[in-house]
């Protein structure tokens, strides 16, 4: 048996070449299949988690898609907005917590997240260094934030205009970063997280400005007509909120007549939510109450089934590939004749022949398998990396 | 043949070897670091905005509690802004009771967290009094738009301190399910009865006092007017601070059309102003809305030194009558 391996050993080193080529066709036949399957099943992971970590999301009628993939991973379109009355609305209820979003603005590439308190224990962040958002007008970064941002604690950053075009829109608001948190390998770290309050002052509905009855801002100032003031547009609005004129900045009318994007409702228990989900169940009712879950199941169901049209592509590929692999061995039987002939005339027998080449066709796709194998195991660690890069592009 | 052997075993030692790295390298436990919320405590930590909040919360939870009021002695809780460690305080804690009615501003200013803020006058919004002179002003395209605001001091009225200690009741009720909910319940019903006695002190004093003009030092007495239908004029005068010409020209252009005999201060006024009063036939009196912690005795002992005060202004008019 010995003689029989070492034979076939000898062939397949001697022709080094014909050798990788075939190991390496075989090794990618069996290889990307699987390896796929192992990317696709280790995404639909990492989206359910988040999803499956968030119970239930609220937000106006709309791309429930939209909804969720903005409320989780602070991408696609902003959805439909809402006001912060349907949080003072879900917190009235008693059945669950309130945690309302207003994702709309970026700080270049980053996204703002305007948020209370509450989301970073929901979520579980945790500070590397600095502390938490305490002051209108500070924000706390994401790991990969705050890398992208090149920014850290002491550092400041700019929100970006919405639209570059958008020349009577309000001015950027330089933001302080008081903390930086731990990477979580989530959506979480790519963003700029902030008092809720202070998108509203990025978004000018909150501001900060000249005390129209100083005399300072005399030359804004068109009337006076008791208690009324009308001012022109050259009146002050502050950029950055400082200890110096934190004072100033104030709101016109009912929080809860604000813009925010989405609510994570966090039912206290099973029947609370059960009960909330109900609450949306009118047919005018203009909001829309959904479980993540179900929105990420069905896109994965979407991935899945062109993940399984890509996969049969593959396997038609891999026959493909296969008969031509057959093929090479069934030639290279024909170029092999004269040595075939050599090893019967010394007295190898039929059998021995034939347990050569097949031993040599066997060593082949054993060592294919084999790095097949090493590769699946090296893409099954390192897939969770390796998608979350992937998803957090 | 010895190097074909030799080779093959080159190449399974290699293999083996990458199975060891790869089956090795794992990914390690981070430490646990400082989280951004804080440590539980055994006693519900409840931060409150101003002293009549931190009486209740202290009077209704009394040990389930531990009652944070960081406002220095000597600031007034609604003008004050505390620091970003005073906010990390306020951020800790498991209960932040607010009074509402735009009372501490410095709250919309910054970041605590929503779930455990609860606003003790929320039940009775509707019945907030408008502060006098609100500026209206417009700039820009967002336009026209009023810089409206409420008058705060709403536990001067009774009824509506009792609505408060309701509110912080039922937040401590909620705050605290595993605790004797008959205690709390019980200490709610005591402090009832003692701010109703008071609304009662109050009311007698008050219907003897008739439309009798009062002056107020200072504008924060509008509940307290409001529930006891007194003829009230508030100016803006600080205890500690002697009033200049402006003030004295201002208050005899108001004594030409309420002609007062008495002024009520939030604190004991200084003797020059005092005797500057008398001279013109006012007299000062102090009734402490107790915004702060006093420097001796409780909100209750205040407010019932308060209904002493008031009392007398009473048995004066009753005298002179």
């Amino acid at each position: 048996m010995t003689d029989i391996l070492f034979l076939a050993w000898r062939y397949l080193a001697h022709n080094r070449v014909k050798t990788a080529v075939l190991v390496g066709s075989i090794m990618l036949i069996v290889y990307l299949p699987v390896a796929l399957r192992v990317l696709v099943t280790q995404s639909a992971t990492e989206l359910t988690a988040r999803a499956e970590a968030t119970p239930l999301l609220v937000g106006a009628k709309g791309s429930p898609l939209e909804l969720a993939l903005s409320s989780l991973y602070f991408s696609a379109d902003t959805p439909e907005l809402t006001t912060h009355a349907q949080a003072t609305r879900i917190a009235d209820t008693g059945y669950a917590t309130a945690i309302p979003l207003y994702v709309r603005f970026t700080a270049r590439t980053q996204p703002i997240v305007g948020t209370t308190l509450d989301y970073f224990d929901f979520r579980s962040l945790r500070l590397a260094e600095g502390r938490t958002i305490a002051m209108l007008g500070e924000c706390v970064l994401g790991s990969r934030a705050a890398e992208k941002l090149e920014a850290g604690v002491g550092d400041s950053v700019v929100s970006s205009p919405e639209s570059v075009f958008d020349i009577a829109g309000v001015y950027p608001l330089k933001m302080h970063v008081v903390g930086v948190l731990e990477p979580t390998f989530t959506a979480d770290d790519e963003a700029v997280f902030v008092d809720l309050k202070t998108t509203w002052i990025i978004q000018g509905l909150v501001h900060g400005h000249q005390d129209l009855a100083a005399p300072e801002a005399a030359p804004g100032v068109l009337a006076r007509e008791g208690d009324r003031i009308i001012a022109n547009a050259s009146v002050v609005q502050y950029t950055e909120i400082t200890p110096d004129n934190i004072d100033t900045f104030h709101f016109h009318g009912s929080v809860d007549d604000y813009p925010i994007s989405a609510v994570i409702a966090v039912p206290h228990d099973l029947r609370s939510g059960t009960i909330l989900m109900g609450r949306y169940e009118a047919p005018d009712e203009p909001m829309q109450i959904l479980k993540p879950t179900t929105v990420i199941d069905e896109l994965l169901g979407t991935i899945f089934t062109v993940q399984n049209f890509v996969v049969a592509g593959m396997l038609l590929v891999g026959i493909a590939a296969l008969a031509t692999a057959s093929l090479v061995f069934i030639l290279s039987l024909r170029l092999r004749k004269r040595e075939i002939e050599t090893m019967a005339r010394i007295g190898g027998s039929r059998l021995r022949v034939a347990g050569v080449l097949v031993t040599e066709i066997a060593v082949v796709i054993g060592m294919s398998v084999a790095l097949a194998g090493v590769l699946t195991v090296l893409t099954a660690r390192f897939a969770p990396a390796v998608v979350r890069v992937l998803l957090l592009q | 043949m010895t190097e074909g052997r030799s080779t093959m075993r080159h190449l399974l030692c290699a293999l083996l070897i990458l199975s060891i790295v790869i089956i090795g390298c794992g990914s390690k436990e981070t430490a646990d670091p400082q989280a951004v919320d804080q440590p539980p405590t055994d006693r519900l930590v409840v931060a409150t905005v101003n002293y009549p909040l931190a009486y209740f919360a202290d009077r209704l939870g009394g040990d389930l509690v531990e009652v944070v009021f960081p406002a220095p002695a000597g600031e007034d809780p609604v003008f004050w802004s505390p620091d970003t460690e005073t906010i990390a305080e306020y951020q800790a804690a498991d209960l932040i009771l607010l009074n509402g009615a735009g009372y501490a501003k410095w709250v919309e200013r910054t970041t605590l967290p929503a779930s455990k803020m609860v606003d003790t006058s929320a039940a009775f919004a509707d019945r907030y009094l408008e502060i006098e002179g609100t500026v209206t002003h417009s700039h820009g395209p967002e336009g026209e738009h009023e810089h409206q605001g409420w008058a705060f001091t709403t536990w001067l009225d009774p009824t509506l301190a009792i609505e408060h200690a309701r509110a912080v009741a039922a937040a401590l009720a909620d705050a605290l399910p595993d605790a004797p909910q008959a205690e709390i319940a019980e200490r709610l019903a005591g402090l009832e009865a003692d701010l109703t006695t008071l609304d009662e002190r109050y009311a007698a004093a008050a219907q003897t006092i008739g439309d009798e003009p009062l002056l107020f030092s200072h504008p924060v007495y509008q509940y307290f007017i409001a529930r006891y239908g007194l003829d009230g004029h508030q100016v803006h005068w600080e205890p500690d601070v002697e009033p200049d010409g402006t003030a004295w020209a201002e208050l005899g252009h108001h004594l030409d059309h309420h002609d007062a005999a008495w002024m009520i201060w939030e604190g004991e006024p200084l003797d020059s102003t005092t005797v500057a009063l008398a001279e013109r036939g006012i007299t000062s009196i102090v009734f402490d809305p107790c915004g702060n912690r006093p420097t001796e005795g409780s909100w209750l002992a205040v407010m019932q030194t308060n209904a002493t005060h008031l009392e007398r202004v009473a048995e004066s008019i009753a005298a002179e009558s």
